[in-house]
């Protein structure tokens, strides 16, 4: 037992000890030195931070084309957790990161790791859901109450104003997402032929949420519409053949390539998207414009919810595979 | 010295942690620091070492109450969620206080959190002993028992703790900067006290004594229900401390947190060389446990793994771990008969 404390004892003696100077050295922001960027989404296995992540890298390869080397380390947990993302934002800074792009899980746990590492000179941005009382120097993202809003203004146009709907709502420690929930009530407020059944909160996986969706809808067989504040139960095909179009709306924020059919078949007759590729390439050109180029930049930057429905899944599938994505059928890039 | 020394297991742990480190280092390269403009290499520094011990530390401290539940033949699966009620609670009576001094903060936050740990301990123990249920059973149940507390209190919101309690959590103790101690040293603090329990008290030796042989104990007179009920309390006031800190750290509390964390803080136990059937088991162990798990996922990072194969990795690393401690354990073992044999035919 003295051996143990005596040998962690000399390891964290030994801590302070190994900082030594290099005198070549300049602060890494420096043009022409490079810039690493730690990329911390909410969670590696959502398929809009992989987006994300291919945004970021496509647009670090473009500005390394330009002189500066720009590298992605991408520190995103497997899952969605507040407080393992705090600590990847310290190693990142342990490791030399000269930014941090982060979407936060649970703003309350981030701030404190934000404000050490912008105390450390490591710059903060954001994307998708912000920590505003945090040090961070910049906001990428839409409008959360905004995109709830419109969420539940598409769904009564297509449920005649009139109905029982429900509100798919993800992870409830997201602050982005229980203000788009916000968002919807207050819309909502607004439209006295439609009745809210309920609020449901789910594991952020598309397993999860598509079958939260089908409990829901066995407890509460006369919903006629879905609002969802995310598009997880979509990147399955379950609800497809799980919910009947004719007698069923759902209307989702972002749409990827898997949830197309959505649109096609009229479950999703709207799908509103957020460019989430943009998450990666604006919060790294942010980034760059800041740290390298020491220009001024706004501390929030809006993104722009892109309507789909069926007149426009064509244009919007183009987009999608210039945007890098492979696995865009060929039947919706004909359209 | 040396062979004496290597027989100890947290010796052989510590051994491992070391060479791990020293890998860790020379494979790490380095980073000129932003502010200075040094060249710091990117494992060894202050900042990463701090940062990982800090990171053990919540599993670590919750671990060496679930070593004394191990130990004693049984298992909590429940720290993770007593972790979070114990934390969403002292943030929920925090804001009720409101305004208040800095010392009354940290003592109401103090007791709610260590209250409600070893109510929930005190729970799992008594439903253990009187309900005759296995622990696996009735702590499966009050995970989600009390996870669904945490959540229903919560509203699913994450609630902000107030900043006198970030402060005794993040305490600079005259360092400076951004390096925070109070976790490792709290951490280390338990991990003493859980070692001094085991080893050195009475108390201790029944719950080894409880885990090795229940029938042989129950002959011997000891009070088994009484034991068991005690490390399970024990257990929960672990997670209610560790939940303390880790609200007082991240400046928050919500339902979500600590969640599959039970899973780490068996991992770390059972990698510390705790046996699940009871028994074996030390304070030491289960923290330099800890210590170790964090160490194999802050490598991924360090030597550039693709992390998404961390969960690969890890669960890897903790077979293999296990393997190697009942391997060193079947040698000894052999290696202590063979002397015995060899001291009987020298007596005859």
């Amino acid at each position: 037992m003295k051996k143990t404390a005596a040998a962690l004892g000399l390891l964290m003696v030994c801590c302070g000890r190994t900082e030594q100077p290099a005198p070549a050295a300049s602060p890494p922001a420096a043009p022409g030195r490079g810039l690493k960027i730690a990329l911390i989404a909410k969670s590696s296995t959502n398929p809009v931070f992989l987006a994300a992540r291919t945004g970021a890298e496509a647009k670090a390869k473009e500005l390394s084309a330009q002189g500066t080397p720009v590298e992605i380390a991408w520190l995103t947990p497997p899952q969605e957790d507040g407080q393992l993302q705090a600590q990847r934002i310290a190693q990142a800074v342990n490791e030399g990161a000269g930014a941090v792009l982060l979407s936060c899980s649970d703003a309350g746990k981030v701030t404190g790791a934000i404000d050490d590492a912008v105390a450390r000179g490591v710059p903060v941005m954001t994307f998708d859901s912000d920590a505003a009382q945090s040090k961070r120097f910049a906001f990428y993202g839409v409008d959360d109450i905004k995109t709830g809003r419109s969420v539940l203004t598409e769904l009564a146009t297509q449920m005649g104003d009139k109905g029982k709907f429900a509100v798919l709502a993800g992870n409830q420690n997201a602050p982005n997402l229980r203000k788009r929930v916000d968002g919807v009530k207050e819309e909502a407020a607004k439209h006295p032929g439609m009745s809210l059944v309920g609020t449901f909160y789910h594991i952020e996986t598309p397993q999860d949420a598509a079958a939260e969706v089908v409990r829901v809808m066995n407890a509460y067989p006369e919903i006629q519409g879905w609002a969802m504040v995310g598009v997880w139960p979509l990147f399955t095909r379950s609800l497809l053949t799980d919910l009947d179009p004719k007698k069923v709306k759902i209307v989702a924020v972002d749409a990827l390539p898997v949830q197309l059919p959505y649109v096609e078949k009229g479950l999703a007759p709207v799908l509103l998207a957020q460019p989430v590729y943009l998450w990666g390439s604006v919060g790294v050109q942010t980034i760059y414009d800041k740290v390298v180029a020491k220009k001024e930049v706004p501390e929030r930057i809006p993104m722009e919810l892109v309507r789909v429905t069926r007149e426009s899944l064509g244009s919007w599938a183009r987009q999608l595979k210039d945007w890098g994505f492979t696995e865009v059928p060929d039947a919706y890039l004909k359209m | 010295m040396l062979r004496k020394a290597l027989d100890f297991q947290q010796s052989g742990l510590l051994i491992v942690i070391l060479l791990l480190g020293a890998l860790l280092t020379l494979m790490a390269g380095s980073h000129p620091d932003p502010a200075t403009g040094r060249s710091v290499n990117n494992f060894l520094n202050s900042h990463t070492l701090v940062q990982m011990a800090t990171d053990a530390s919540f599993f670590a401290i919750m671990a060496v109450g679930a070593t004394l539940v191990i130990i004693s033949g049984g298992i909590d699966l429940s720290v993770g969620s007593v972790y979070a009620l114990a934390g969403v609670t002292l943030a929920l009576v925090l804001r009720r206080l409101g305004a208040a001094a800095p010392a009354a903060i940290v003592a109401v936050g103090t007791l709610v959190a260590l209250g409600v740990g070893l109510l929930c301990g005190l729970a799992n123990g008594l439903m253990v002993v009187l309900l005759r249920v296995h622990p696996f059973v009735i702590t499966l149940g009050t995970m989600w028992v009390l996870r669904g507390i945490a959540f229903v209190a919560s509203k699913a919101e994450s609630i902000l703790v107030p900043p006198a309690l970030t402060a005794v959590a993040k305490a600079p103790l005259g360092l400076g900067g951004t390096l925070y101690l109070v976790p490792m040293l709290v951490m280390l603090a338990v991990t003493a006290l859980g070692a001094i329990y085991l080893t050195r008290t009475v108390m201790g030796r029944h719950v080894f004594a409880l885990g090795g042989n229940p029938e042989a104990s129950r002959f011997s007179g000891l009070r088994l229900g009484r034991i068991q009920a005690g490390v399970f309390v024990i257990s929960g006031l672990t997670a209610g401390l560790a939940a303390l800190l880790g609200a007082g750290f991240y400046g928050s509390a919500s339902c979500g947190d600590a969640t599959g964390y039970e899973l780490y803080v068996i991992a770390s136990a059972v990698v510390g060389g705790a046996s699940l059937s009871g028994g074996k088991g030390s304070a030491v162990n289960a923290m330099l446990g800890a210590v170790l798990i964090v160490l194999i996922r802050q490598s991924i990072r360090t030597l550039r793994f693709d992390q998404n194969y961390e969960w690969i990795v890890v669960g890897c690393a903790i077979i293999v771990a296990v393997v190697i401690d009942q391997t060193s354990a079947r040698w000894s073992a052999r290696r202590l008969a063979r002397a015995a044999v060899a001291v009987r035919s020298m007596g005859a």
